[in-house]
């Protein structure tokens, strides 16, 4: 409802990731706009965000008219995090379905319009792991630290390339489906006009034996 | 002590490693302009990605000029730019760090959807540092294997948009090629009913008239 009494732009921003996805991104938001991020989350995944204002003057507190609203928002409509007029928050998840998990953001009316920049940054899968707690153990566990996550990012690779086969051979299928449809109807279409022909002739021929002109 | 003091470098190195990465993707709907901003944190930074005109529909009619593509580096000047493009690979060294602009036009009115990923790889070297504190080459061995990691994400995620797009056109050409020859049966079958009728009509009127 919030969503579409929008004005104007709604510029829906959909994030298409499977496993490990982070964004850091500046997107600029209008007064009286919204914008949404949608991601592509697997199930049991633990999710990260963190959202804030970009401060336009560095010097000077942020002024109180450069506050939105937040909704996140799972692909079956719960609502799993809300907040109102706020400048700065953060939120945590671990999703319990596949799906797309939209994150949407709207700034109410002011009478000149701003544009504020907010910085969002939403992490899940390998990048949403807390590597910095486990780094603190020790010296000697950095290294085997990063290549944990390199090892953590090959097998997001590797599960992708099997997204990826999986993907081209459900469009294989759908390409024969088609083709063999296309052979099919054709014979379907060449014997309707055969018939419909002949139906018309057969009906035509009694109809004019019956008015006695043939 | 020095070695105490290299292992602690080597941690806050690696450490701040975990940050210097960035990727960000999404597919955002323009209808006129949209920007998207990313700061590149040091200069030299490998920054990489590419997009994809996930709505393909828009380039079956010829006269689409496409979706037009241009990267704004921090001092003003315009890096790249692509003009009616329906996707593309890009890769370039950022100049200068600051915040970098990806900005997509569009020319025509309707929205249109477009899928982007951005990656900033960061590889530290010796240049960079302050003379007392030492890169361990091991720290440049891994950074350079996770930026050839991120590659290949960047190319997958380029692969998976273009199947998307690839899906929703054979999908909608299997519900065309359907829909059209149901269509074509029903006014064919349509057409010769208002034949036969009209032709009857035809003839059970006159015929009195031929009468007289």
């Amino acid at each position: 409802m919030i969503l579409r009494s929008v004005i104007m732009v709604v510029v829906v921003v959909v994030v298409g990731i499977l496993s490990s996805a982070s964004q850091a991104l500046r997107f600029e938001l209008q007064s009286g706009h919204t914008k949404c991020i949608s991601e592509d989350i697997k199930s049991n995944s633990m999710t990260v965000g963190k959202y804030h204002v970009v401060n336009p003057n560095e010097a000077y507190p942020l002024p109180d008219s450069l506050k939105f609203a937040v909704r996140v928002t799972s692909p079956q409509g719960n609502s799993l995090h809300t907040a109102e007029k706020v400048e700065t928050g953060q939120f945590a998840f671990t999703a319990a379905e596949d799906g797309d998990y939209m994150a949407c953001f709207w700034a109410e009316d002011h009478s000149p319009q701003i544009i504020m920049t907010v910085d969002f940054d939403w992490r899940s899968g390998v990048q949403a792991k807390d590597w910095s707690n486990v780094a603190k153990k020790g010296q000697v566990d950095v290294v085997e630290l990063e290549l944990k996550k390199l090892y953590d990012t090959v097998t997001s690779i590797h599960e992708e390339m099997f997204y990826l086969r999986e993907r081209e051979e459900e469009m294989q299928a759908l390409n024969q489906a088609t083709t063999s449809k296309m052979f099919w109807l054709s014979f379907l279409s060449l014997f309707l006009c055969l018939s419909v022909a002949g139906i018309q002739f057969w009906h035509l021929k009694t109809f004019f034996e019956k008015k006695k002109l043939i | 002590m020095e070695r105490k003091w290299r292992k602690i470098s080597g941690l806050i190195g690696l450490l701040l490693l975990n940050f210097m990465n960035n990727v960000s993707s999404l597919s955002l709907t323009i209808t006129k302009v949209e920007c998207v901003y990313e700061i590149v944190r040091s200069e030299g930074d490998i920054v990489s990605g590419n997009f994809v005109v996930v709505d393909h529909h828009i380039f079956w009619s010829s006269d689409h000029p496409g979706i037009d593509f241009s990267i704004t580096s921090p001092g003003g000047d315009i890096l790249h730019n692509l003009k009616g493009t329906s996707g593309d690979k890009f890769s370039f060294k950022a100049p200068r760090s600051g915040l970098y602009q990806f900005c997509f036009h569009n020319p025509l009115s309707t929205p249109e959807t477009i899928a982007l990923y951005i990656h900033i790889g960061h590889i530290p070297n010796e240049h960079n540092l302050a003379k007392n504190e030492h890169v361990d080459p091991i720290n440049v061995k891994i950074a350079e294997l996770r930026e050839a990691l991120e590659a290949v994400t960047t190319e997958q995620k380029y692969l998976k948009a273009r199947d998307a797009v690839h899906r929703r056109t054979n999908e909608s050409t299997k519900k065309r090629v359907i829909g059209y020859t149901v269509g074509e049966y029903i006014l064919l079958t349509i057409a010769s009913v208002l034949q036969v009728v009209y032709i009857r009509r035809l003839f059970s009127k006159s015929v009195g008239y031929n009468r007289i």
